[in-house]
């Protein structure tokens, strides 16, 4: 019962951490329809300026974490004017787009490790990140809570301006049809602007969420959006809940699914799982 | 005077001319109507207007102003609205929000805090109203069927508190009392000096609803003026009416 609890609770932490990534991948793909590889890289951009910031710089924790979100919305806002928009201009096609995203996350990616290195690196500071507290038979850290804790704000944070505000409806207005949104009025250009700051200061915020609980590497985010791409699959693309959904059951899945096999398994049952959903269900848990 | 003007307007499919040179003249507070066969460019032409697809060659007029390019994301400050001939819903939105999201803060930041008031739900609600959807206020879009769809994409664009306004077969598929309401909110556009371009293949409607018609064939323009007129020209009983 008790390695039940236990792989339940990694798939939650798991789950919440793609649940992140979906978040910020749906509302770039909701929007501008093509594959962002270079969404991966801003998860990076986060981490990094968190380690720069509060262990080469010194900075108090909190701000370090506050500037490393922005810098990473900031960052993925300048991707979009510099690059995004003009090829969007001249009706680049979405594998353009894509091959454009590549570009960008090797150049994040080289950069990164020319100023950082390559190495594997920790973040760590004065919040007590190991202390474990005990749930129902099974281990949690308090970098783990914090990480649970800080998905479930920003999903309801994202879930009240998605439903309530009038920058939700245009959103979800461009996820429909872009055409018709400018032809109503909307600003596509400024709201897709935005859209993509925010779900980069998410990335931004997993990379610095996940630093605290394993550590950093210049290319961690793509795995990370590999799994966040998988988990909206499963809840099916452009549903920006259906990911978070999604990504909760691929985190349980995989840790139940390697119960009684190694922890290398985890990534063949996941991708594993999301063959057999484009096969039997393309359309992901929930339609769009 | 003439609100909208198109001149010398081009527009190339594959080396076909779906607009051929074209002239024409859309007055301040008139109903227009756009005739013509299937093919003849009426849709092309009003896509153009409307910023939907670029054109090759000429230019367009809003308002006094000259514009050699309309972009979609202008037109709503040109003070033009249109529907589509196959209805463009936001599919994932109730009907509700459907008109919401047009009756919404055009400054993107202060939209980022803005939940709509509760003058906007009554705007929204005396617009459904008006087309019999107040109702079906909470049902997601996909459930309308295809004439409340239809009346959907007229409320959104009254909510757009446009000067023009492009219907493109506004009637097309409507049952006559959907009918009726169609044709009561271009009566109260028109009471309200608003500019209505309608394409329309019925002719007793356009006979009954225009101050004015323009009859297209082949991209180019075969006949305008008033119906009574034009309806009875020779050409254009010809190339469209038949006998």
């Amino acid at each position: 019962m008790d390695i039940f609890i236990q792989l339940t609770l990694n798939g939650l932490i798991a789950g919440s951490i793609y649940a992140l990534v979906a978040l910020g991948f749906n509302l770039s793909y909701g929007t501008m329809r093509f594959f962002d590889l270079g969404y991966s890289a801003l998860i990076a951009v986060g981490g990094y300026t968190v380690f720069f910031l509060s262990r080469q710089i010194g900075l108090p924790l909190p701000i370090s974490i506050l500037i490393g979100t922005i810098m990473a919305g900031i960052a993925g806002y300048i991707i979009y004017l510099l690059v995004y928009v003009p090829l969007r201009k001249r009706k680049a096609s979405n594998m353009a787009l894509l091959v454009a995203s590549l570009g960008i996350f090797t150049v994040i990616q080289a950069v990164i490790g020319i100023f950082f290195s390559s190495q594997f690196r920790t973040l760590s500071g004065p919040v007590d990140a190991e202390r474990i507290f005990h749930v129902f038979g099974g281990s949690i850290t308090r970098i783990q809570v914090i990480i649970l804790g800080t998905s479930i704000v920003v999903m309801f944070a994202l879930a009240i301006i998605f439903r309530f505000t009038t920058f939700g409806k245009s959103i979800r207005a461009i996820g429909d049809s872009e055409e018709v949104s400018k032809i109503v009025g909307i600003n596509t250009s400024r709201i897709i602007g935005y859209v993509l700051f925010i779900g980069s200061a998410i990335a931004g915020l997993v990379g610095i969420l996940v630093g605290f609980d394993t550590g950093i590497t210049p290319t961690m985010g793509f795995s990370l959006l590999l799994k966040g791409v998988v988990a909206s699959i499963i809840g099916g693309v452009g549903n920006v809940y259906g990911g978070v959904v999604g990504a909760l059951f691929l985190g349980l899945i995989e840790n139940y699914g390697i119960w009684h096999i190694s922890t290398e398994w985890k990534d063949a049952i996941a991708f594993g799982l999301l063959i057999l959903f484009l096969y039997f269900r393309p359309q992901g848990i929930f339609r769009k | 005077m003439s609100q909208v003007r198109a001149k010398d307007l081009t527009k190339i499919f594959n080396g076909i001319k779906a607009v051929d040179d074209l002239t024409i003249e859309i007055r301040d507070g008139n109903i227009t109507g756009i005739i013509g066969p299937n093919g003849s460019g009426k849709t092309t032409l009003v896509n153009i207007l409307t910023g939907v697809i670029p054109f090759e060659k000429g230019s367009v007029i809003v308002s006094e102003t000259k514009r050699e390019k309309v972009k979609p994301f202008n037109i709503h400050a040109y003070g033009i609205t249109r529907t589509f001939q196959a209805v463009r819903l936001f599919e994932q939105m109730s009907v509700l929000d459907n008109i919401l999201v047009v009756l919404t803060e055009r400054n993107v930041f202060s939209a980022l805090f803005e939940r709509h008031k509760i003058h906007h739900i009554s705007e929204a609600e005396a617009i459904l109203k008006g087309v019999n959807l107040w109702e079906k206020k909470d049902d997601n879009v996909e459930r309308l069927s295809y004439g409340q769809r239809k009346l959907l994409e007229i409320a959104r664009a009254i909510a757009m508190k446009s000067e023009i306004y492009f219907f493109d077969e506004p009637f097309a598929g409507l049952f006559p009392e959907m009918r009726k309401i169609v044709i009561d909110i271009i009566y109260d556009l028109k009471i309200q000096d608003k500019t209505v371009v309608l394409i329309e293949h019925d002719i007793e409607l356009i006979r009954g609803l225009c101050d004015r018609v323009i009859v297209m064939n082949a991209g180019t323009l075969l006949a305008e003026g008033k119906p009574e007129d034009v309806l009875k020209d020779k050409r254009v009983i010809a190339a469209y009416l038949g006998d």
